[in-house]
């Protein structure tokens, strides 16, 4: 695998980074200052959620691909460590792109 | 603005136990408060504020230790922390509020200020409590007035005259001048009478002593203010003659009124009153007696207070007289004041 796997390449210099939808196949950008369910709202997405602040679990999400960044307080210590799943509403990325299952 | 580093009566450990898995809603010095008892059996107080969805924690159930929200079950422990919800992970719940919690004489003491300079050394410490020497008989009363105001009226009991002229009222009391002094933190009012007939309570309590209802006393009230609202007033009487308030214990009856003072809000407070003996320690039944008389004659002065709080809250303009009569309640209220400076300074340099 190439270097330039942007799932493999670490996040922009800006904090930015891209949000890519397996099943819609739709790649969406995420700037610092938003958070990826907010921009999946902004694009029309309609997932599930509650309390925006990485407590209550209802849009914790499978990550397909790239490394979150997890900032939730929902899941363990060692769920964080297998990077399969994230809070959408307050975690981020730790590479430049991720493929979350939706 | 309350004096909030310091400890004040929450309520009875008997209180608490009466509601059984019922936790305790209070609010003091203006902070909403839920007490219950722990998994130890130890007595636990927090915000009485589920974070969940804000429901009052006081409308819930204790259950094996820990008090679960009557809205939808979150269970919060004595830290302040939510310990368990139905179909959660509460790992990321945010915490509320703890209080210290102190037991002793059979009340709960808490701490509402700053919980970092939360010392139990500082509980006050009475002879006349957890001594068989003594007994104690008290009940609860939610005033409807100004903390302070209860302050004034018991830092000058020439109101006993008129506001209690059929059991511990009378003109001797007008007559006789008091003297007020202030040691250190502690405001002392006090007023001997010589030579007088006792009034109906005291001739009650001369006869449970075995002394002559009708024979000639000295009368005393020593009333003793410390911060933040707590006075104890000596109050009995001796046969004349026999040296009054230092008279030895078979020519007088005398006992101790207790009263802790714990403000709800601005205008309302809880108030804790109680009277500890030295003479028939043993006798339940005197006990029983001596509550009910001094509940009606703390009645007679709750009536008051209110309708003076009422009066104050429609003509909020008026300035009050200070009269002679009027020291002890300045001098306490001057120590709060003073304690409210020093809380609020020390507030601003942390």
């Amino acid at each position: 695998m190439s270097t330039s796997d942007p799932t493999q390449t670490p996040i922009h210099a800006d904090g930015s980074f891209e949000v890519h939808l397996q099943k819609s196949g739709q790649t969406l950008k995420v700037d610092p200052a938003q958070s990826i369910l907010s921009v999946l709202q902004a694009a029309g997405h309609e997932v599930p959620f509650s309390c925006s602040q990485g407590v209550c679990g209802t849009c914790l999400t499978p990550v397909i691909a790239g490394k979150p960044d997890h900032w939730d307080m929902f899941l363990t210590p060692e769920e964080q460590e297998a990077n399969s799943q994230m809070l959408i509403c307050c975690s981020r990325s730790q590479t430049a792109r991720l493929v979350l299952d939706l | 603005m309350f004096i909030k580093n310091t400890w004040y009566v929450a309520c009875t450990e008997a209180e608490l136990e009466a509601l059984g898995s019922q936790p305790l809603g209070r609010t003091i010095c203006n902070e909403r408060m839920v007490f219950f008892k722990g998994p130890d059996g130890q007595v636990a107080a927090v915000e009485d504020f589920c974070p969940h969805r804000g429901a009052p924690l006081s409308l819930g159930k204790v259950c094996e230790g820990k008090l679960v929200c009557g809205y939808h079950g979150l269970e919060m422990g004595c830290e302040g922390r939510v310990v368990h919800m139905p179909g959660q992970r509460v790992r990321g719940f945010p915490a509320v509020k703890a209080y210290a919690v102190a037991q002793r004489y059979g009340f709960v003491w808490v701490w509402p200020g700053d919980q970092s300079k939360a010392d139990q050394a500082q509980l006050p410490r009475f002879e006349f409590f957890d001594n068989p020497a003594w007994a104690y008989g008290g009940g609860l009363y939610h005033v409807k007035a100004d903390y302070r105001l209860m302050i004034d009226n018991l830092m000058d009991l020439t109101h006993e005259t008129y506001v209690h002229a059929n059991s511990i009222g009378q003109p001797e009391i007008d007559e006789t001048p008091c003297t007020t002094s202030v040691e250190g933190d502690q405001v002392i009012l006090q007023r001997h009478m010589t030579g007088i007939q006792a009034p109906p309570f005291w001739q009650m309590a001369m006869s449970a002593n075995g002394l002559d209802p009708q024979a000639k006393v000295d009368r005393w009230q020593i009333c003793r203010f410390t911060p933040p609202s707590h006075i104890m007033i000596d109050v009995g009487v001796a046969l004349t003659g026999h040296g009054g308030f230092d008279a030895p214990p078979e020519h007088k009856a005398y006992s101790v009124v207790v009263d802790f003072i714990t403000p709800e809000t601005e205008t309302s407070h809880w108030y804790h009153w109680g009277m500890a003996r030295q003479f028939k320690p043993h006798d339940a039944e005197l006990t029983l007696k001596i509550r009910e008389g001094q509940g009606k004659i703390f009645n007679e002065d709750m009536e008051m207070l209110q309708l003076q709080q009422a009066n104050i809250t429609r003509w909020p303009e008026r300035k009050l007289l200070m009269l002679n009569i009027d020291s002890g309640g300045v001098q306490s209220r001057r120590i709060i004041d003073r304690f409210l400076a020093k809380e609020q300074s020390s507030e601003t340099t942390a």
